[in-house]
């Protein structure tokens, strides 16, 4: 059965099966990914995926990485060659998904092989599969280990700790985004930061001005920001730089680098919401809130069963009566 | 001599060598016959120097790109089609080297 159009493509996924299609004839699509470091990122699926596939598309970050691609296939397709100064990446992007469905229709198996994660700040993984699922072909994403994977490993980040933003850095110039100095900031593509035409591949210094005197409103200008490149083979050690805010447009950028801004401020506690929590408390320990937090109060008081019982007998408790109260604020 | 690239995955798979030093790197791959290629960059750390054997091979990496908002746009009827100087898929490995 193919999955519902209804539904987004990342809800309206199969399981596996254990036994092989009986419809090779109809072309299907996977796009993987080839993480970042050639021999070490590689999926044993992902890379079944492009073991079985009629036809791979290939958009890497290194030559290198899709001379090794070449060996895993005999009909190894770049999509590299699509790329143009002076042509929008947007119309690269859409030729990319038509050359891919181009195949898919044709009754072929195709393996679209993008570096890192296929998924993430990529445009047009996500719009073939969408495509090819509308038009009723099998179509299946299988991650990677990306570029912000390997970052965290690098530097030591873990983004649960304060909270992390990740912008591509011209949408923080283009849109009015809200940044929060508490966490970490990570943009991507600032070497081509503010390029309207989609056309370039590298803006300059005046550009990252723009972007540095956006970001002094929220970080002093001598915090220092770390520039970041993951290794892509195996010979090559992450390259780790870390300069002043303020001295971000002179350095030299390469696209494939990641500007960090890690915490500028503390964590400020959030009083109001910790009193709500703590009238909840009260509820919890009192078992107010046993079996039924997750209804309204309104059903738990008017509705029948153990909970709303637990309930009305807090409620002549005066020590859990405001907490109740707090209760149907939250709830 | 061995084979470059599959000297490279080796390397990216196998644990003490993707972390091994510089000169453990270069004595492993003076054993393995390596390129002097592959191991002057191994030894440098600076996969550049492999252009000497494999080319250079200029790649882009916005495939990233948001075009924020405007992903749906039609684009403009005079656009280009086609990339200049398409590879054909008999050309392989080689339409990689510039």
């Amino acid at each position: 059965m193919l999955p519902s159009r209804k539904l987004p493509y990342y809800r309206a996924m199969k399981t596996a099966t254990l036994s092989p299609s009986n419809d090779a004839r109809r072309g299907s699509l996977a796009c993987v990914g080839m993480g970042m470091t050639l021999g070490s990122h590689l999926t044993p699926l992902a890379r079944s995926h492009i073991e079985q596939a009629d036809v791979v598309f290939a958009a890497l970050s290194d030559g290198v990485v899709e001379m090794w691609l070449h060996r895993m296939h005999a009909d190894v397709r770049s999509l590299q060659p699509y790329y143009q100064v002076g042509k929008s990446r947007m119309r690269t992007y859409r030729q990319w998904v038509d050359l891919m469905m181009t195949e898919v229709r044709a009754g072929k198996r195709v393996c679209g092989v993008f570096y890192g994660h296929p998924g993430i700040f990529a445009w047009s993984p996500h719009k073939v599969i969408e495509v090819a699922r509308a038009e009723g072909f099998k179509a299946h994403m299988e991650p990677g280990i990306s570029a912000e994977d390997c970052l965290y490993a690098d530097l030591g980040i873990d983004p649960g700790r304060f909270g992390c933003q990740h912008f591509e850095a011209s949408q923080l110039l283009f849109f009015e985004r809200r940044i929060d100095p508490a966490g970490y900031l990570v943009l991507w593509q600032v070497g081509l930061v503010g390029d309207r035409s989609l056309a370039r591949f590298e803006t300059g210094p005046a550009y990252r001005q723009v972007l540095v005197d956006l970001l002094s409103r929220d970080y002093p200008l001598d915090h220092e920001v770390i520039i970041y490149r993951g290794a892509t083979l195996p010979i090559e050690q992450p390259r780790i730089r870390r300069v002043a805010l303020r001295d971000l447009p002179q350095v030299l950028l390469t696209t494939e680098e990641t500007v960090v801004l890690p915490p500028a401020v503390a964590l400020k506690p959030n009083l109001a919401i910790q009193q709500r929590l703590e009238a909840l408390d009260k509820l919890d320990q009192a078992g107010a809130l046993a079996g039924g937090e997750r209804r309204p109060c309104h059903e738990r008081l008017g509705g029948g069963g153990h909970g709303w019982q637990q309930a009305l007998s807090v409620t002549t408790d005066d020590g859990c009566h405001d907490a109740l109260s707090s209760c149907r604020t939250i709830i | 001599m061995s084979d470059t690239i599959d000297l490279l995955e080796a390397i990216g798979r196998d644990a003490s060598l993707r972390h091994a030093s510089a000169e453990e790197l270069s004595d492993m791959l003076a054993q393995a016959q390596a390129s002097a290629a592959l191991t002057s960059a191994a030894a440098h750390g600076d996969s550049s120097l492999l252009s000497a054997e494999l080319g250079y091979i200029p790649m882009q990496t916005p495939q990233i790109t948001q075009s924020p908002g405007h992903e749906e746009d039609e684009p403009a009827p005079d656009e280009e089609e086609a990339p200049n100087e398409l590879p054909t898929p008999e050309q392989g490995n080689a339409s990689l080297l510039h």
